[in-house]
């Protein structure tokens, strides 16, 4: 046994969340329990309404559980203030959205240096890591272009060279394929495969068979529970 | 990054900040005038009053200077009082009269001024000479106008009309010798000046009294003082100082100042609940985009920056475009108002004085920093996963 | 202008101080007055008291009783120039002023059958140093102040409409473009450009409607502040500002004409825009 056990990367115990829609309350997660590793290809999956996104919601801190605990590289996140929270998304996590949200009036290499530009790195040094990044995503010839200037692959592909702009230790995507053709769906679950070999932890909801088969773990919820992980 | 992203946004709607641009113009070049409005009269006036250097004005008892036809008697025993304060400098006895200039088939009525020329302070001389003969006068261009004269010309003057007789109790041959632009005349006021002894002689019942006595105060000494040492000395007149003056005038004009800063102030208010909508509009139909730039780890104060910034760019571009609009229009309405009967035509109502200018564009675009921080602070707030949910029922 | 010789000369005296009053001044049993109410306010005057009326400041003058208070009137000439009016006998006036047998102006009225310009040109035409003239042309001749006056506010009025048209269009522009998936929907799904158009004109037709009320509502009770703040300010009866039907009526039709016109050219815009665009793609 090692003298210092490692903890996972991420780690949910006995979440539970809760939240009103009109007069009624959703149970969207009740009591979900499951550690990722660092390293990891977890693909999280499971009908519609299952807290699927929810529970990517919470493991990406932009939403804070009822009850329970979420722990991420060891830092309980219900203890983070707002501008805790802020910050530790800023260096730490990637977010992969379905409908890529990239900002409409900035070029592919604005959006990537983005976040960059929050975290206070150099001007030159952020255009530089932006377009290596838009060049390891195969989308260097299309730096200026506008995001209505560029397909739903190739949009969805500036959103995933921003999600690695800061060198995050974990990349979250929310369904990534889901306004995609079967094509372009393949290059991205390629470049997901690519990111991981590369060292980077993934988790992925998504409805995608390939997708989820592409990765190393498959975690099935259902009813806000997770029932096969 | 913060700049730039405000800049594309306004860009990328065009006729949206043009529009509001325009607004927000509208409501500056307002603001500038009601400031020009509340000030300018009282500069105005002050600058006319101090233009000749004379501090201090004697009036008959309870009026202001010419209000009334009512004159103040004992002008040689007032002089000697007021010389024995060593702080008066100069005093210029005024006498103010009807005339009427007999010209054959017609007569021309007007004002005359009987004066010092050595010490006057009530015309500056445009071209020919001042009054400097007992038989000379001087004239506004009006009154030459009317009577087709021109310096050099002999006019046959009048004075002390009686209606019941229609005689006059003056009458003298006198001779224009300058063209002068009175200082306190209106611009289609018919006036000359002559000396005051030639006044006087031509209306003996006006002999040694005077309408206005204009009194100059010696340099670093305090009008105030010595105008409360003048109502000491001289009970029977009303010693009026610059500062009296204008609050008197302040006073008849108050309208005027009460209007412009209730119309002042509904233009701030609609410059504030013009950049308030824009700035609501725009971050309501950008929730989505907000709660992403939340969620990629861009802190609430970061965002609400940027949306501020662009209120202020609106209000930037707004106020230099107003300052020009309001110019334009208080040259206009300055023009109206400047047709008050018997208003001296030296007087404006609306100034520009830069001071008062930028802090009320300052103030415009101040306001409109506070109208974007509390739209853009909500929705900055907003829980980024719900958002994003909604975002995506959207 | 003979009464303003009373201005600076007005003493007021308690009844218990007639002995004080120069001997030379009393020549009858006093004769009364009336003084303003401004006068009354500022002097501390009441109907009773015994005055010194007099042409100049220390000269012996006649002693008189205020016999009456009078309300000023509402002579828009009056205004802000803080005068302040003594009536006296006419015979009284012209004694203590010296002026014999002379007075400023005749008012004269007439029979309701009367033929105005024909009885002036008659006057005229005896008259021995004096000259008649109809009261409304004087009115028009010396209302000049007032006509400045209301060109003034009629320029601010038009300044007014505009800036509250550009108002109205940025904001009836911001307004609709919020609504834009909204219409671009309806668009997909088949409802024509002009039912659209319709939809939010009438929409706009209905809010301006309801801001007419409202602006109505609130111009009256401004108009109530104006006159009981100008009216004690300057202490006058005179009205300031008055609300008529005819404005009214005028008021409401440009605003209405204003909001509707805003909400055509906000959702001509719109519309005009293939709704795909509006959605973003």
């Amino acid at each position: 046994m090692s003298a210092v056990t490692e903890f996972p990367l991420v780690s949910l115990r006995e979440v539970r969340r809760d939240y009103a829609l009109g007069a009624e309350r959703v149970h969207a997660l009740q009591g979900v329990t499951l550690d990722v590793e660092r390293g990891d290809y977890v693909a999280i999956v499971g009908p519609s309404g299952c807290g699927k996104s929810t529970l990517l919601n919470l493991i990406g801190v932009i939403d804070q559980p009822t009850s329970g605990t979420v722990a991420i590289e060891g830092r309980r996140v219900e203890a983070m203030s707002d501008r805790e929270a802020t910050q530790f998304r800023l260096r730490n996590i990637g977010f992969v959205f379905q409908r890529f949200y990239l900002m409409p009036i900035l070029s592919a290499l604005e959006n990537v240096a983005l976040p960059m530009a929050e975290a206070k790195v150099p001007k030159v040094e952020r255009l530089h890591r932006a377009t290596e990044l838009l060049k390891y995503v195969g989308l260097g010839n299309r730096e200026r272009h506008r995001p209505s200037e560029l397909s739903g692959g190739e949009q969805q592909r500036v959103a995933i060279a921003r999600a690695l702009a800061n060198g995050p230790t974990l990349l979250l995507a929310d369904e990534p394929t889901g306004e995609l053709d079967a094509r372009t769906g393949t290059e991205i679950i390629s470049l997901f495969q690519r990111l991981n070999n590369d060292g980077t932890t993934l988790v992925v909801v998504t409805h995608d068979e390939d997708l989820a088969s592409a990765a190393r773990r498959k975690i099935h919820m259902r009813d806000g529970r997770v029932v096969d992980a | 990054m913060r700049a730039a992203l405000a800049q594309a946004s306004l860009i990328r709607h065009r006729a949206r900040t043009i529009l509001a641009v325009l607004g927000v113009a509208v409501a500056a070049a307002m603001l500038l005038d009601m400031v020009m409005l509340a000030t300018g009269m009282r500069e105005s006036f002050r600058e006319l009053l101090l233009s000749r250097g004379f501090e201090i004005r004697l009036a008959p008892k309870g009026t202001l200077p010419f209000d009334t036809d009512a004159t103040i008697p004992g002008v040689s025993a007032i002089i000697a009082t007021l010389r024995k304060n060593p702080d008066i400098r100069e005093i210029s006895p005024v006498l103010g009269a009807s005339i009427h200039v007999l010209t054959g088939n017609r007569d021309v009525s007007g004002s005359a001024l009987g004066i010092n020329p050595s010490v006057q302070g009530d015309y500056e001389l445009l071209s020919g000479r001042d009054v400097t003969t007992s038989d000379a006068l001087v004239a506004s261009d009006h009154l030459l106008r009317q009577l087709v004269a021109r310096v050099g010309d002999t006019l046959n003057v009048a004075t002390g009309y009686d209606p019941q007789t229609r005689t006059y109790s003056g009458q003298r041959k006198l001779v224009v010798t300058g063209r002068v632009r009175f200082i306190y005349g209106a611009t289609d006021q018919s006036s000359a000046a002559m000396r005051r002894e030639t006044l006087e002689g031509m209306n003996p019942q006006s002999r040694d009294r005077a309408s206005l006595f204009m009194v100059r105060v010696r340099s670093g000494a305090d009008a105030e003082q010595v105008r409360d040492w003048i109502d000491k000395q001289l009970p029977d007149v009303t010693a009026i100082s610059i500062a009296t003056a204008i609050a008197q005038v302040d006073e008849r004009l108050s309208y005027f100042r009460q209007l412009a800063l209730i119309l002042g102030a509904v233009s701030l208010f609609v410059g504030f609940l013009l950049v308030t909508t824009l700035v609501t509009v725009s971050v309501n139909e950008r929730v989505g985009e907000i709660a992403v730039m939340r969620a990629i780890g861009v802190s609430r104060s970061h965002v609400v920056e940027q949306i501020v910034l662009e209120g202020v760019a609106i209000s930037l571009a707004g106020a230099v475009l107003g300052l020009a609009l309001g110019l334009v229009t208080a040259r206009y309405l300055n023009t109206i108002l400047s047709a008050f009967p018997g208003l001296p035509m030296a007087i404006d109502f609306f100034l520009f004085q830069p001071r008062a200018a930028w802090s009320a564009l300052g103030l415009l675009i101040v306001s409109s920093i506070g109208a974007g921080i509390y739209p853009a602070w909500r929705a900055a707030s907003l829980p980024i996963a719900e958002s994003l949910r909604r975002e995506a029922i959207a | 202008m003979l009464l303003a010789f009373l201005l600076a000369s007005l003493l007021a005296q308690d009844s218990s101080s007639v002995g004080r009053s120069p001997n030379a001044a009393i020549r009858r049993q006093p004769r009364t007055i009336a003084i303003d109410d401004a006068f009354a306010e500022r002097a501390h005057l009441k109907v009773g008291d015994r005055v010194s009326i007099s042409v100049a400041p220390g000269m012996a003058g006649d002693i008189v009783v205020v016999g009456a208070i009078v309300k000023r009137g509402a002579d828009p000439s009056e205004v802000a120039r803080g005068d302040l009016r003594v009536r006296m006998h006419l015979d009284q006036l012209q004694a203590v002023a010296g002026y014999g047998d002379r007075v400023d102006r005749f008012a004269i009225s007439t029979t309701p059958a009367a033929d105005i310009p024909r009885l002036i040109d008659r006057i005229n035409g005896v008259a021995f140093g004096f000259q008649a003239y109809r009261s409304r042309d004087i009115a028009v001749e010396t209302s000049r102040t007032f006509q400045v006056v209301s060109r003034f506010h009629r320029a601010i009025g038009i300044i007014t409409i505009v800036a509250s048209s550009v108002f109205l269009l940025c904001i009836m522009v911001l307004k609709v473009e919020e609504r834009r998936r909204d219409i671009a929907a309806l668009r997909l799904m088949g409802i024509s450009r002009a039912t659209v158009m319709r939809a939010i004109v009438i929409e706009a037709a209905l809010v301006a409607v309801l801001g007419s009320a409202l602006g109505v509502a609130i111009g009256w009770a401004i108009s109530l502040v104006v006159n009981w703040h100008y009216q004690a300010l300057y202490q006058t009866p005179l009205a300031f500002s008055i609300v008529t039907a005819p404005t009214i009526a005028f008021a409401v039709s440009l605003s209405l004409l204003l909001g509707i016109t805003a909400g055509v050219m906000a959702s001509l815009r719109l519309v005009r825009t293939p709704p795909l665009a509006l959605f973003g793609r």
